[in-house]
Parts: C-alpha cells; structure tokens; sequence
C-alpha cells in the first residue's frame, strides 16, 4: 500500500528533497565564498573581534542552513496547510533557540576579549555584563517564540518594561559605576598593581576594581573603597606599577622625645666647662640638636645651645662663634662632639682670665633627651613607595633615620643610605644623601632635597 | 567640660602626621588606666587644662578620669599661703596649718576611689595624697603648674617630703627644677588653639569688641594682657610707650583684671589709672574673667603685643599672642625666653628704653614685625599646642619604668 503510494506521488516527495539539497549545497558554497573574503579582511585588520565571530558562527551557519532548507521544503511540498504551518512553527523554534544560544556564546567571548588584561579581570564586571547579554537574549527568544506559536505577547511586555524600569531605578547608582569601572579598564588609566595619587590626597596600589569600586591599598597599609564614579571625577596621579623591589621593604619609625630635666644648671663659664665634662651623652646631644627640632621652620637656624646661651647670657661673641662654628656632621660620636666643645671652651677660657656671670634666671639648664621610637604604619617596598611615603611622614620619622640613626645609634650613616644601597643597589644615591650634610638646612628642606634626588633616580 | 572636642580638628592645626602619633602612643596606653586629681574642677588654669585634656586622651581610647580632693575654707587658705610661698613670697607658715593640709588629706585618703594604674597629681593641694602609694603602689606622677624657681625654703622643705616619693616630677620650665631623687620632666604648658580666646574671629567681631572698648580701628595698637600686678611693670609699659608715642602715631592697651584674693591689684589699677591719665592714646582696660573673646579681639587687633613683666612664670599670653601672628615685644625672664628666641621669634628687652627700641623698630618696619610674628606662629605650632602636652604626657606614661636614653615602644 505505502510503495503504490509512493509510486503516485513520488514527485511530491522527490520535488522537495531536491529542493533542500539544492538550497543546502548553494548555501554550502556561498557561505564558504563568504567567509573566506571575511577572513581575507579580518587578516589585513589583524582584528580578534572578527575572529572570534567567525570561530563562533561558522559551525552553526551551516546548520542554519540546513533549517532553511529544511523551511524552503517544507513550503513547496504537498502537506496540508495545518502541517505546513505546524512544520515551520517546529523549525523556526529551533532556529530561535539555536541562533540565541549562538549569542549568547559569542557574546561571552566577546566580552572576555574586551578586558585589556585578562589576568586581572575584575570578575564581577565580566559576571554581570554576561548574565545581562543572557537574560536580554533569553527574553527576547522567548519573546519571538511565543510570538511565532501565536501566544499573547502583550501583557508579558507590558510586565516586562515593567520589571525593567524598577530595576533601573533600583539600580540607578550603580550603573554609573559600572560604566566607570568600565571605562577604568578599558581605556587602562588604571589597572591592579599600579601606586597611584587622587585628588583628594590618599595614596596607595591598586588591589581591585570591582563593578562599583575599586580598593586602594594606602602606603599606611590601610584598604579604602573608592566608588568607581568618584574615581572618574577625580584628578589621578599613576605612578605605574611597582618598580625594581627591594630585597628588605624599608619600615619608616617615627622618633618623639621627652626632655628630663638633671637639676644641673650653670651661671658661669666655668661652672659650664666642668659640668660639659661629666653629663651623660643624651645631654650633650641634646644641647647640640634640640635647636634643628624647635626651630625647624627657620633659616637660618639658630645655633646650637651652648653657643646661644654663651652669646645671650655671657656674651663672648668670639666663643659663641667658635661654638657655631663646630660642624656635628664632623663627628660620628657624640664623645667626640663632646671633646671638641670642651676643648673651644678650655681655649677660650686659657685666654680670658676674667668670669661673667648670667643674669639671676638667665642660667643655663642641662636637660636631657630622652628618645622614644615607634614604628609607623609606612613600608616602602620599592623607591616610588619610599618618595611618596617620605612626603608623608613627620619630621620626628626623617629626623630619626637621618639625626639619631648616624650620631646617636652609631651606625656608619643615615638610614636611607643603608637601604638605598644595601636593598635596592642604589650606590650612587646611597652615596649622594651619605655626603649631604644635614645640619645645614631645614628639615622640610632636607626632605624636598632627599626627594629629589630619589625621583631622578625613577 | 568640652565636651565637642575632637582630636581630628586638631589636623589642620598641626599636620594628620602629627595626629597619627598620637593615636600610635595612645593605643599602646589600652587597658591601662590614669587618674588625674587636682583641687577644682573650675576656676584655675589646672582645670582649664584639665577640662580640656581629659576629653582628648578620652577620645583617643586612653582611659583617664579626674577626682578634686576637698577641703574646708581654712584648708585652701593655707594652700594658698603654701602657694605664695612657693612662689617665693614670704609669708610664715605656722605648724597648725601644716597640720590642716596632713589632717585634710587623709580625709581625701579615706574618700577618694585611687582606681587607676597611674596617679596623675596637680600641684601642691592633693601632693601629699602620695601617702597611699604606701598600701596600692601603682606609678605616681606629680605635674608641677607652679613657679618653684625661688621656692620659700621652709614651703618647699615641707613640700619636698611628699615629692620625693613620686615616680617623677613634670615642671613647665627647666629653672623650676629642685634637686631631687626622683626624675625630673619638662613640659611646659599649652594653649588650646581651638578656644575661645585663641581660634579665629571674624574681622566683624574683632570691630565689635574694639567699638565695646572706644579704641580706634585706624591707629597702630600695642596691648598688654596682664592681671594689674607690680610684678607685670604696667607703669615701665606706660613709660615706653609714651617715649615711641613721640615719634609714632599708636595707641596703648592695658587689659586685665584685678583678682579678689589679691587686694594689691586694685591698688595697682588705680595707680596705673592715675599715671595714664589725661593722655587719651592709653586705655586701661579692667576685664572680668572668662572674657576670653574679648582678650583675642583685642590680640588679634594688636600691631604689638607686650609682656614688660619683671618677673614671670610661664606667660602663655605670649604664647597666645604669637598663635595669632603678632610680633611680641618682652622681658627676657621666666619662662619667656621660651616663646620668644630673640630677633627669631620676637624681640627681647631689659629696660623701658630697649622695650621702646623694640617697639619702634617694629613701628617703622612692618614687614619685619610680621615677619617675626609668622616665626613665632610657627614656634608656638610645634611647641606650645594643647597636643604637644597631650603627647608629652602620653611619652611619660608609657615610659616612666624606662631608663634607657633611647626606648623603643
């Protein structure tokens, strides 16, 4: 019964299949046409958006084919109306989920190809750009779906826009931040890992920037949250990412001090002579270094102690001078600071028999400095880090590793020099703050010099 | 009490780096516990500083609280007479009232909760409350607010008994210190930038108090901020005055008050009215207490600011003045020369001619005036702010145990 059935209608089917195979191989031909002058132009554009197109659909279009073909055939055969209409329902139902998954794909990989930097994707933007592509595609497939099997698409829409605009509304801060950040990545202005400046003073690397924020790490090792938005409104300076690291991260102290009082004082030369002879260290350095402290703002500075009260109360200029004169950057102990002061003093008196005596209140105090030293939050681990923590840090923090580490803890030279050139191999530069002779300028000066010198070497 | 103060507003005042210290000593003073215990919680510039510093150690997490002792009328009479003596005013101090001061302060012994790991004691009222270290031990410090550079012998014998028995002693200037078996500190005092007498007022109200006061706004202003005292030579300021007043278009100000226990002063205002009269260029001004606006008008309305005193303690109306920027004109004695390193930070003087030789040099040459005004602003930032005390008073507390010239916390 089927082969006389087929023996009268043979046509009906031959017609169709002949049909499918002709639009199939013809598609075969013009998509091999196609996408070879495709490729021809995407190689002269070295482009890696056009090829992860090609790579994409290029399987799938031929399949796509197949469902035209499949339709045109379809449409000529001889099936009833109902089956043609139910047929090309079926088939366009494929090609609509087959085509949106295809988007989906490719807008994955797009997405991913759009990050500059892949290994420091922030995820949550790449997250939430996919999963708005997906949603967007899966709603507007079901959207034609429902309409291809005559469903009523209407309310759905209205509920739709709906959703949609209270979800703007929810979310109406955060898109901007997501715009910003990204735009932070894409245009690389800043990336993780990079040491920069705002506007608004903070300072530190880059940890993560997320969809909304973007996390600082402080060069005092706090983490702060900048909302991507304030960062795109805000001046930023990039240092870059960090430069050849130290062997040891330099720890910033920071030296504060309390003044002991010795119940020593002296009315006279002489009575300063013998007392000079016999106080501790920590009150000869105090005499010789509490004046770069306490008139740190002026230039010139006063001179040392001795020398003040010698010219104030006393007045042998001629000795106050040849005690101004003595250069402490001379001397690595504070003894042999010591010995010098004694021996102007012993000269001078050798050759003015006649004693002054200071104004009743006018006498000279020995006091006693008492060094208390902390470490501060501050690491530098590389010289871009060191000059912007050194812009930071109190005098009490550069007056220590300068001051007290040379002539009060004995080592050969300031503490930057050891780390310049024992750390970072930095000889010249460790030389170059080893020679300057700090006692000569302001410490605000001393600081701007250091800088300077650190910053031609970046 | 201040109870609106912040630690951060001091940041613009002297730097975030300067705060971050703070906070850095103030963590490592967690879970320990100092009291401060003085005679009054108002009145006096203990409890003024008091009232200020206990908020800001308590807003930077370090756990202090204040006690007064108490006493009757006839105690705080002798305390005053001990007081004077230590100034080196003579006044005999008879057994009784010793007895008084011994007797009152084991009443305070009985009654005062010693909760805490250091005793913080102000001057010489509650000094004997040393006697408890006996049964709680615990680390004693006493601050020293006082002039004892010349001390009565018999005052300072009696006081020195109870000294000697502290971990340390805190004096505001090196010639207030004593030979003592104890360790000696310098600090000297501060001003709180953020007070009424010392932040900075609109020019409206500046023209206001000048109004109040009938001075003229257009005439170059030298002001004298003192209680009407010998001591504080109103009549050598006068005398100098009137030889620049010669040569220089200005006017003087004398401000003060006249104070209840000290039936002197209105002897001395009175004199000082009579010697100015009939010359409209010196206003005297007899201001009541706690007009602290008005005294930083008329600072902040001085050309010069002077302090002729013949002897001084500490003079934190210098201080004051030199926050605002004036060149300072002063006696080198007391704790003056502190404040005004001179021709650095202000210009120092002996005599009434030299003090108008300074003033006239200061007349003629405004830039210089202001260029020693801007130093001394700078002098007072780094070394006569209510935080530097707050800090110095941290540093003791953490290292008092210590001994090592250089200690590393």
């Amino acid at each position: 019964m089927i082969i006389d059935w087929l023996r009268a209608n043979w046509l009906d089917i031959v017609v169709p299949v002949l049909v499918f195979l002709g639009v199939f191989f013809v598609s075969l031909w013009l998509r091999r046409i196609t996408y070879n002058a495709l490729e021809r132009w995407l190689k002269e554009r070295k482009t890696q958006i056009g090829k992860i197109i090609i790579s994409v659909t290029r399987g799938p279009f031929l399949h796509w084919l197949l469902i035209l073909g499949a339709y045109i055939a379809l449409r000529i055969s001889v099936l009833s109306v109902q089956g043609k209409i139910l047929g090309g329902q079926i088939l366009a139902s494929i090609f609509i989920a087959y085509f949106g998954w295809v988007l989906i794909r490719l807008s994955r990989e797009l997405i991913i190809a759009l990050y500059p930097d892949k290994t420091k994707i922030p995820g949550r933007i790449v997250t939430v750009t996919m999963t708005v592509v997906q949603v967007t595609v899966v709603v507007l497939g079901v959207l034609i779906l429902l309409e291809v099997w005559r469903a009523p698409v209407t309310p759905i829409l209205i509920v739709l826009i709906a959703a949609i605009i209270v979800a703007i509304l929810a979310f109406r801060d955060i898109f901007p931040s997501l715009i910003s950040g990204f735009q932070l990545t894409q245009q690389k202005q800043i990336k993780a890992g990079d040491l920069i400046r705002l506007g608004s003073g903070e300072e530190g690397r880059v940890e993560e920037i997320t969809w909304r924020n973007t996390q600082i790490k402080t060069l005092d090792g706090n983490i702060i949250i900048v909302p991507n938005t304030t960062l795109m409104q805000t001046t930023i300076t990039n240092f870059g990412k960090q430069h050849q690291a130290a062997k040891e991260p330099f720890q910033f102290s920071t030296r504060l001090h309390l003044r002991e009082l010795t119940g020593l004082s002296a009315s006279n030369l002489s009575q300063l002579f013998s007392s000079l002879k016999e106080i501790p260290d920590a009150v000869v350095y105090y005499h010789t270094h509490s004046f770069i402290e306490e008139f740190q703002f002026l230039t010139p500075e006063p001179t040392n102690d001795f020398a003040s009260w010698i010219q104030d109360a006393l007045h042998y200029d001629a000795l106050a001078e040849r005690l101004a004169y003595i250069d402490t950057f001379e001397f690595s102990t504070i003894e042999a600071l010591r010995q010098r002061i004694v021996a102007v003093i012993q000269d001078f008196m050798a050759e003015t028999p006649v004693e002054r005596e200071a104004p009743l209140g006018s006498e000279f105090h020995f006091i006693k400095s008492i060094s208390v030293v902390l470490p501060t939050p501050y690491i530098a681990h590389d010289l871009q880090e060191f000059v912007s923590i050194l812009r930071k840090v109190s005098i009490g923090s550069l007056y220590f590793h300068i001051f007290e580490a040379r002539l009060r803890l004995h080592r050969r030279t300031n503490d930057f020099s050891v780390w310049f050139e024992d750390c970072l191999g930095e000889k010249e530069l460790a030389e170059q703050i080893t020679r300057l002779d700090p006692y000569n300028y302001t410490m605000e000066n001393l600081r701007e010099i250091i800088i300077q010198a650190c910053e031609k070497r970046l | 009490m201040s109870p609106n103060i912040n630690v951060r507003d001091y940041e613009p005042v002297v730097g975030k780096s300067y705060i971050e210290e703070l906070r850095m000593l103030a963590s490592r003073l967690s879970g320990k516990t100092v009291l401060n215990i003085n005679s009054t919680f108002a009145g006096g510039g203990v409890a003024e500083i008091l009232s200020r510093l206990v908020p800001l150690f308590n807003e930077l997490g370090v756990d202090v609280r204040w006690q007064t002792i108490l006493g009757d009328a006839r105690f705080f009479k002798m305390t005053k007479k001990l007081h004077n003596a230590l100034h080196g005013k003579n006044g005999p101090i008879s057994d009784e009232e010793f007895a008084l001061f011994r007797e009152t302060t084991k009443k305070n012994l009985d009654q005062i909760d010693f909760s805490g790991d250091i005793l913080f004691i102000h001057d010489p009222q509650p000094v004997a409350l040393i006697e408890k270290k006996h049964d709680i031990g615990r680390e004693w410090i006493w601050r020293c607010h006082i002039d004892i550079s010349h001390p009565d012998s018999q005052a300072w014998k009696f006081l020195q008994e109870f000294v000697s028995k502290y971990e340390a002693a805190v004096f505001s200037s090196p010639n207030f210190a004593q030979q003592l078996p104890i360790r000696q500190f310098f600090a000297p005092p501060s001003i709180d930038p953020l007070s009424d007498k010392n932040r900075e007022l609109p020019p409206q109200m500046v023209d206001t108090v000048l109004a109040k006061y009938g001075l003229d706004r257009d005439k170059p202003l030298i002001l004298q901020v003192s209680r009407f005292d010998w001591l504080k030579d109103p009549v050598g300021v006068i005398k100098a005055f009137e030889l620049v007043r010669r040569n220089f278009t200005c006017q003087l100000v004398l401000a003060g008050g006249t104070a209840s226990d000290d039936p002197e002063s209105a002897e001395v205002l009175q004199e000082v009215k009579e010697r100015a009269d009939g010359n409209p260029d010196i206003h005297i001004l007899d201001i009541p207490p706690g007009s602290d606006i008005d005294i930083n008008a008329l600072q902040s309305a001085a050309n010069i600011v002077m302090q002729k005193s013949l002897r001084e303690g500490f003079a934190l109306t210098i201080s004051e003045a030199l926050w605002k920027g004036k060149p300072v004109v002063a006696s080198a004695v007391g704790g003056i020369p502190l404040q005004v390193k001179n021709r650095l930070t202000g210009l120092l003087c002996h005599s009434i001619e030299g003090t108008a030789y300074a003033l006239r040099q200061i007349l003629a040459n405004p830039e210089y005036g202001q260029w020693l005004g801007n130093n001394g602003k700078e002098h007072v930032r780094q070394h006569f702010l209510i935080v530097r005390e707050l800090r110095d008073y941290l540093l003791m507390f953490l290292t008092l145990q210590r001994k090592e010239d250089v200690i590393y916390l």
